[in-house]
C-alpha cells in the first residue's frame, strides 16, 4: 500500500517534471497574473471590521453613535506651558483647532466639541429670567474682564471644569468624533497632524490621542513595516546562501516564498478583502513556513545526490516522493487550524483567517510542486558558492540530539519537558485577554502616542469613553426622578472603580440648572421632584441652543439617554470590571420605566471584543487542535499519532502563553491571529522527524537507528529552516510598532520551541514509548521497502 | 511499553491496548465538547466603594470634640472621622435625600436634617441612626441647617419652618407659621436668637425663641448665615457677597460694602476673628470689630463651593463640593482625593 502511494506520487512527479517547462510556465503565468492583483490590494484598517458582528454591545453603538459619540473619538488636549489658559493666545489656538477639524476628512461636524464650539454653554440667570448661551461661541473674549467672567462660568459649570477644562486650568480639551465607513484615514491623520502641528508652540503644547489617531500613527509606520520586511527576507536570504552553500538551496525557498505570497495577496484582492498593517507579520509567519517546507524538500534533494543519485531529476523526484506526506500534513493540518479562526465572528479575523487558509494552501504549489521541479533544473553535483562551512556546527548540534536520545539523558530530557508543560502551563492561566498594561500596546510605551495619552489621562478624567444607554419604555422616562435619581446613582457606584475617572448624564445637567434657578445656591443642587419639574429645568437648558445640542444626554422626546464614563485606561482587567459592575448595579436596582443597555464608546466595543475573544478561545483552542488530531488520526490511521503530534503543539502553546502573561502582551485582536496560526506552526518539523524515523524504519529494523538517521536527515532541514528564520524574525525587534516586535519574539519563540521538540523531545519519546503507528508492532510489523526503482 | 506487559499475558495487554486506543478518543472527544461548549469565565474584581466618593458633596460638618467630626451630604450620606479627619468611615442613615445640615452634642448625640423633612438622629455615635418625626406640612419642608443650644435643637428650612426639639431631636414642633419664606439660618447666645432667610428677612428673639420680631435690613438679598461672638456683635452673610454688621444685639444692621460679588453661603466667630467661605473658594476674614474685611481663598487653586466652616482643634472642616480639612499651615486636603 505505502509503496503504492509512493508510486502514484512518484508517477505524477515524473510527469510534472518532464513537462517542467510548462508547469514552471504555468505558475509563472498565474504568479504574474496575481502579482497584478496583488499590486492593487489597499492597505488600510478599516474600523468597523474590528466590531464583532451581532454581539448586543456593538449593536447598541451601531444604534446610538451619532448621538452619543461613538468609538472613533479623537482627544486634542491643550496645555499652556505657563499660566492658565485664560489668555488669549491659548484660546484664539483651541477657537482656530476647532474651526478647522470641520475641514479635516471623515470629522463628523456635529461632534465637534471645545470651549470655543457652540455646544458647551452656560445656563444663567438674568435679570430677563434664565437663559443657555454658549460659553465662547462665536467670539472670543475681547479684554480681561471677559476673561474672567469666561473663566468664572467655567468654574461654575461642572460639564466643563473637569471634562473639558482641567481642574488646575492649565488644559483644555477639544474632542471630536469620526465616522465610519470608507474614509481615507491616513488623509486624515496627517490633516490632524497640521493642525496639531499649527497650534503647538506660543507656550501651549498639544497633545492628541484617540484611535483613528493610533491607527493614523500605525499608517505612518507603514513605511518602515515593509521595509523590515524587506530586510527580514533579505537576511533569511543571505542566511540561507551561508548554511546551504548553494544557489538552489538560497534562490528556491525565497521563490516558494514568494509565489505564494503573491498568490495570496492576489486571491485576497479577488475576494474583496485589504489587508491590514498591523497583519503584516503574520504575512512574515506564512511565508516561512512556505520556506520550511522547500528548504525540507532542498535538504532531502542535497541527501539524495550526496549519497550517490545520478541525475537532479531522479534526486528531485525522490526527494518530492519521499516529503509528501509530511508536508501534506502540514500545510493540510495548518490550514484547518488557521481556518478555525473564522469561527471567531470579528471580521477582521475572518478577513485574515480566509487569507491566511489560502496562503497556506498556496504553498502546495510553491513548495511542494515548484521546487522539486525547478530542482530538476540544477546539477547533481554539489558546487558550493562561498567557503564558509558552518556544516560541522549543524552536525555537531544533530549528534548531540542523537547522542541524548540513545543516552539516559533522554529520560532527563522528557522529564524536563513534562516539568516545563505542567509549569508553563499553570503560569499560562495568567494570560490577559484584553489589554495588559496602560496605553496602547501596538506602540512603544515611550511612543509619542503613548506619552500623550498618559498626560491626557492625568490631566483629564479619562479619554476613553464608554456610554450606558438608559432606554426608557415611554417618551418622557428621563424626566421620571425615579430614572434620573437611579442615573446619577449608577454613576457614583461605577466611579467607585479608580480607573472610572469621571461620568456624565442628564442627571448632572438638571441639578445644575436648578441651583442657577435657585440664584447659584448649591443647596439647590439636585433633581426635580417630578417629571414637570425636570421638564422644565430641561427646557431651560435647552432654550435658546440649536436643536440636537442636548443629543448627547438624551433625545428630543426624553425616551433615550446616556450615561458616558471616562475610563482612564482600557485595560481588558478595567473593562471587565467595569461592564460586571454596570451588570451588577442593573441587576440590584431594577427601576419602572426604563432600562440600561450596554454599552457604545471605544470602551463598549472593546468590551464586545474582548467578551468575543475570550468566549472563543478556548473554543478556537481546542477546535484548532481537533483538526490537527484529526489530520494526523488520518494520515496515519491511527488514534495514537493524533494525541501524539499533540504534545509538541501543547508545549509550545503553554510556552508562548506564559511568555505572553509574564511580558504583558493581552489577548487581543491584533495577537489572536498569530496565535491562532502558531498552533498549526508547531507542529511541522515534528512531522519530518518522525516521518523521517520511520521511512527510516522501512529500511532496517533498529529503531536507534532510524532515529539517528532521521535526526541526520530532516533535521538538518529543520536546523536550518529554524535557525535562519529565528535570526532574521529579530529584526522585527527594531520596528517603531511594540506589537510587531512583541510577535517577532513571540514567533522567534514558537520556532524554537517546535525545532527544540522536534530535535530533542520527540525522538526521545519515540525511543520511550515505541508508538505503533511509528515502529510497527508484531501484528502490524512495518512494511520493508523494496529498493525503490529509479530512472 | 507494550512489550513490558507481555509477561502479564494477553489480559493485561488487552486492557493497555484498550487504554491506548480509547485515550485518543476520549481526548477528541473532549477536544469537540471543550470547543463547542465551554466557555471561559472571566474574573472580576472587586471594588470596595470608599467612604467618601468623588461625586459626594457635603453640605453640614459639625465637630464635638477635636477628633471626632461628623458630616452630611448629598444622598443621604454621612461620614464620620474619629481622628481628626485622618480618616472617615460611612454610616448607615437609611435615607438617600440630601443631608443639608448636622449638629452634635457630644461623639454619641447628633442630629441631622435634610431635604422633605427627614430628620434623624443617633445616641451611639452613629452606628445607627433613627428618624424623628417632624409636625405634619403639605409643604416640601426643606430643612437647611439645624443648631443646637444646650439640650434643644433648632431646625430651619423652606417655607417659615422653624423647629424645636427640647429633648435633643426626639420630638419637634414648630416654633413659627409656616409661611412662602425660607429660613437659612438661625443663631443663639443665651436667651437671645436670631433668624436669617430669603430676601433679607431677619428676625430676632429675646426669650430663648418662644417669640419672634422683624428687623428690617438694608438689603433684599437672602441672608444664608449668622453668628454672634456675644449678646450684641454678630454677622450676616448672604448671597453675592452681603454683609450685615450689627454691634447692638441685632436691633440695627449696617451693610458692609460688597467686597464680592461671590455668594457668602457661612459665617462663623473663629476664636478671635469673624470668618466666612462661599462659593468659589473664596474666604473672607475680619477682626472682632468687623468693619474690615480681608477676601482671600480657602486656599490656593481651590474653587470649590463651601456651605460650612468648622473649627476642630487646630483644623478647620470645610462642608461644600467635597469635604475638606485646612490645617494650621494653610494647607488644604480633600478626603477622598488622592491629589489636589
Amino acid at each position: 500500500m505505502k509503496n503504492t502511494t509512493f508510486g502514484k506520487v512518484d508517477r505524477a512527479f515524473a510527469f510534472l517534471i518532464r513537462f517542467r517547462a510548462l508547469v514552471v510556465a504555468a505558475v509563472a503565468l498565474v504568479t504574474l497574473a496575481m502579482g497584478y492583483q496583488a499590486s492593487q490590494i489597499e492597505v488600510k484598517t478599516i474600523f468597523s471590521d474590528l466590531l464583532p458582528r451581532d454581539h448586543p454591545y456593538v449593536a447598541v453603538n451601531q444604534r446610538f453613535k451619532q448621538t452619543f459619540g461613538g468609538s472613533n473619538m479623537v482627544s486634542i488636549m491643550l496645555e499652556a506651558e505657563r499660566g492658565d489658559i485664560f489668555n488669549r493666545t491659548v484660546l484664539a489656538k483651541v477657537q482656530k483647532l476647532t474651526v478647522d477639524l470641520q475641514q479635516v476628512e471623515g470629522v463628523d461636524t456635529y461632534q465637534i466639541i471645545s470651549l470655543a464650539s457652540k455646544k458647551i454653554k452656560e445656563v444663567r440667570a438674568s435679570t430677563e429670567g434664565v437663559e443657555s448661551r454658549p460659553l465662547m461661541w462665536p467670539e472670543l473674549p475681547r479684554d480681561d474682564a471677559e476673561l474672567a467672567a469666561l473663566k468664572a462660568a467655567v468654574l461654575n459649570n461642572p460639564l466643563v471644569y473637569g471634562p473639558y477644562v482641567s481642574t488646575d486650568l492649565k488644559a483644555t480639551l477639544v474632542t471630536v468624533d469620526f465616522n465610519d465607513g470608507s474614509m481615507d484615514y491616513t488623509r486624515a491623520f496627517n490633516q490632524l497632524m497640521t493642525l496639531v502641528g499649527e497650534a503647538s508652540g506660543d507656550g501651549v503644547a498639544v497633545r492628541i490621542v484617540g484611535e483613528p489617531v493610533l491607527y493614523g500613527w500605525v499608517n505612518h509606520y507603514l513605511h518602515e513595516t515593509l521595509t523590515i520586511f524587506f530586510f527580514a527576507v533579505a537576511a533569511l536570504v543571505v542566511l540561507l546562501c551561508l548554511i546551504t552553500r548553494t544557489w538552489h538551496g538560497t534562490i528556491l525557498p525565497l521563490l516558494a516564498g514568494m509565489v505564494s505570497a503573491v498568490w495570496a495577496l492576489g486571491a485576497a484582492r479577488l475576494m474583496g478583502f485589504h489587508l491590514d498593517p498591523l497583519v503584516v507579520v503574520v504575512a512574515f509567519l506564512i511565508t516561512a513556513q512556505a520556506i520550511s517546507n522547500s528548504v525540507q524538500l532542498i535538504a532531502r534533494f542535497d541527501d539524495e545526490t550526496g549519497h550517490g543519485v545520478a541525475s537532479a531529476e531522479a534526486a528531485a523526484r525522490a526527494s518530492a516522493r519521499n516529503l509528501f506526506k509530511p508536508s501534506m500534513l502540514a500545510i493540510v493540518a495548518d490550514a484547518g487550524c488557521v481556518l478555525v479562526v473564522a469561527l471567531t465572528p470579528i471580521p477582521l479575523l475572518q478577513k485574515i483567517s480566509f487569507i491566511g487558509t489560502v496562503w497556506v494552501l498556496t504553498i502546495l504549489v510553491s513548495a511542494l510542486i515548484l521546487t522539486p521541479v525547478m530542482l530538476s533544473w540544477f546539477g547533481a553535483r554539489q558546487r558550493y558558492i562561498h567557503p564558509i562551512n558552518i556544516n560541522p556546527l549543524l552536525m555537531r548540534i544533530l549528534g548531540l540530539c542523537s547522542a541524548i536520545v540513545t543516552t539516559r539523558w533522554r529520560y532527563a530530557v522528557l522529564g524536563a519537558a513534562a516539568a516545563a508543560f505542567v509549569v508553563s502551563g499553570l503560569y499560562a492561566f495568567n494570560l490577559k485577554v484584553g489589554d495588559a498594561n496602560p496605553g496602547s500596546p501596538i506602540l512603544w510605551p515611550d511612543s509619542s502616542y503613548n506619552r500623550d495619552a498618559a498626560e491626557i489621562n492625568r490631566q483629564f478624567q479619562g479619554s476613553d469613553r464608554m456610554f450606558v444607554v438608559v432606554a426608557g419604555k415611554e417618551p418622557g422616562a428621563l424626566r421620571e426622578p425615579e430614572v434620573l435619581s437611579s442615573m446619577t446613582r449608577f454613576q457614583k457606584y461605577m466611579e467607585a472603580q479608580p480607573e472610572v475617572g469621571g461620568s456624565i448624564s442628564l442627571g448632572d445637567i438638571l441639578p445644575q440648572v436648578n441651583r442657577v434657578l435657585r440664584e447659584g445656591n448649591p443647596m439647590y443642587q439636585e433633581l426635580g421632584k417630578s417629571a414637570d419639574e425636570n421638564s422644565e429645568l430641561m427646557y431651560m437648558f435647552v432654550s435658546g441652543s440649536d436643536p440636537g445640542d442636548m443629543d448627547r444626554y438624551a433625545d428630543a422626546d426624553a425616551k433615550n439617554g446616556a450615561v458616558t464614563l471616562f475610563f482612564r485606561d482600557h485595560q481588558g482587567e478595567t473593562i471587565r470590571t467595569a461592564v460586571a459592575r454596570v451588570r451588577d448595579y442593573v441587576a440590584q436596582h431594577p427601576i419602572k420605566d426604563a432600562e440600561y443597555l450596554l454599552a457604545g464608546g471605544l470602551v463598549g466595543v472593546l468590551a464586545a471584543v474582548n467578551e468575543v475573544i475570550l468566549a472563543g478561545q478556548i473554543e478556537a483552542i481546542a477546535l484548532a487542535l481537533l483538526v490537527l488530531v484529526v489530520c494526523c488520526t488520518v494520515t496515519y490511521r491511527s488514534t495514537v499519532a493524533g494525541v501524539f503530534f499533540m504534545i509538541p503543539v501543547l508545549l509550545s502553546n503553554t510556552i508562548t502563553f506564559s511568555y505572553m502573561a509574564w511580558q504583558g502582551i493581552g489577548m487581543n485582536i491584533n495577537t489572536l491571529p498569530v496565535v491562532a496560526l502558531g498552533i498549526g506552526l508547531g507542529v511541522d518539523y515534528t512531522f519530518y522527524i518522525v516521518d523521517g524515523i520511520r521511512e527510516n524504519l522501512h529500511r532496517s529494523h533498529n529503531v536507534e537507528r532510524a532515529i539517528v538517521n532521521a535526526l541526520m536527515g530532516p533535521g538538518k532541514g529543520v536546523l536550518i529552516t529554524a535557525m535562519t528564520l529565528i535570526t532574521s524574525v529579530v529584526l522585527w525587534n527594531f520596528s517603531s510598532l511594540r506589537l510587531q516586535a512583541d510577535m517577532g519574539v513571540l514567533i522567534a519563540l514558537w520556532l524554537f520551541i517546535s525545532a527544540f521538540s522536534a530535535l530533542f523531545i520527540m525522538p526521545a519519546l519515540v525511543y520511550v514509548f515505541r508508538p505503533e503507528f511509528i515502529v510497527g508492532s508484531k501484528r502490524h510489523p512495518i512494511e520493508q521497502a523494496e529498493p525503490v526503482m529509479v530512472g | 511499553m507494550l512489550r513490558r506487559f507481555k509477561k502479564y499475558g494477553g489480559g493485561a495487554r488487552g486492557v493497555v491496548t484498550l487504554m491506548s486506543s480509547s485515550a485518543p478518543l476520549v481526548i477528541v472527544g473532549g477536544l469537540l465538547y471543550a470547543g463547542l461548549f465551554v466557555k471561559a469565565e472571566a474574573l472580576v474584581q472587586k471594588v470596595e466603594p470608599p467612604p467618601i466618593e468623588r461625586r459626594d458633596s457635603f453640605y453640614g460638618v459639625a465637630a464635638p470634640d477635636s477628633r471626632v467630626v461628623w458630616a452630611a451630604g448629598a444622598g443621604g450620606k454621612i461620614v464620620r472621622s474619629e481622628d481628626g479627619g485622618e480618616s472617615w468611615a460611612r454610616q448607615i442613615t437609611n435615607t438617600e435625600v440630601n443631608l443639608q445640615g448636622i449638629a452634635a452634642w457630644d461623639s454619641d448625640s447628633a442630629v441631622a436634617v435634610g431635604n422633605d423633612g427627614v430628620v434623624i438622629v443617633t445616641r451611639d455615635g452613629g452606628r445607627s441612626w433613627a428618624r424623628a418625626e417632624i409636625p405634619a406640612s403639605g409643604n416640601p419642608n426643606k430643612l437647611f441647617r439645624v443648631r443646637i443650644v444646650g439640650d434643644t435643637a433648632w431646625a430651619v428650612g423652606e417655607f417659615g419652618a422653624l423647629l424645636r426639639s427640647p429633648d435633643r431631636g426626639e420630638t419637634w414642633s414648630r416654633a413659627l407659621p409656616e409661611k412662602d419664606r425660607a429660613w437659612n439660618d438661625i443663631a443663639f447666645v443665651g436667651d437671645a436668637g436670631w433668624l436669617v432667610g430669603e430676601f433679607g428677612a431677619l428676625m430676632k428673639s429675646g426669650d430663648g425663641g418662644a417669640s419672634w420680631d422683624e428687623v428690617a435690613t438694608p438689603n433684599k438679598a437672602s441672608l444664608m448665615s449668622v453668628a454672634f461672638r456675644d449678646a450684641e456683635h454678630g454677622v450676616a452673610v448672604g448671597l453675592t457677597g452681603t454683609l450685615l454688621v450689627t454691634a447692638d444685639g441685632g436691633v440695627s444692621w449696617q451693610q458692609v460694602p460688597a467686597f464680592t460679588r461671590e455668594h457668602l453661603y457661612s459665617v462663623t466667630w473663629d476664636e478671635g476673628r469673624w470668618l466666612a467661605v462661599g462659593d468659589k473658594g473664596v474666604m473672607a476674614t475680619a477682626d472682632a470689630g468687623a468693619d474690615q474685611w480681608q477676601l482671600g481663598r480657602v486656599a490656593d487653586g481651590d474653587v470649590s463651593w463651601r456651605t460650612q466652616i468648622t473649627r476642630a482643634g487646630s483644623r478647620y472642616f470645610l462642608a461644600g463640593s467635597n469635604l475638606a480639612v485646612l490645617d494650621d499651615t494653610g494647607a488644604l486636603s480633600v478626603a477622598g482625593h488622592k491629589r489636589m
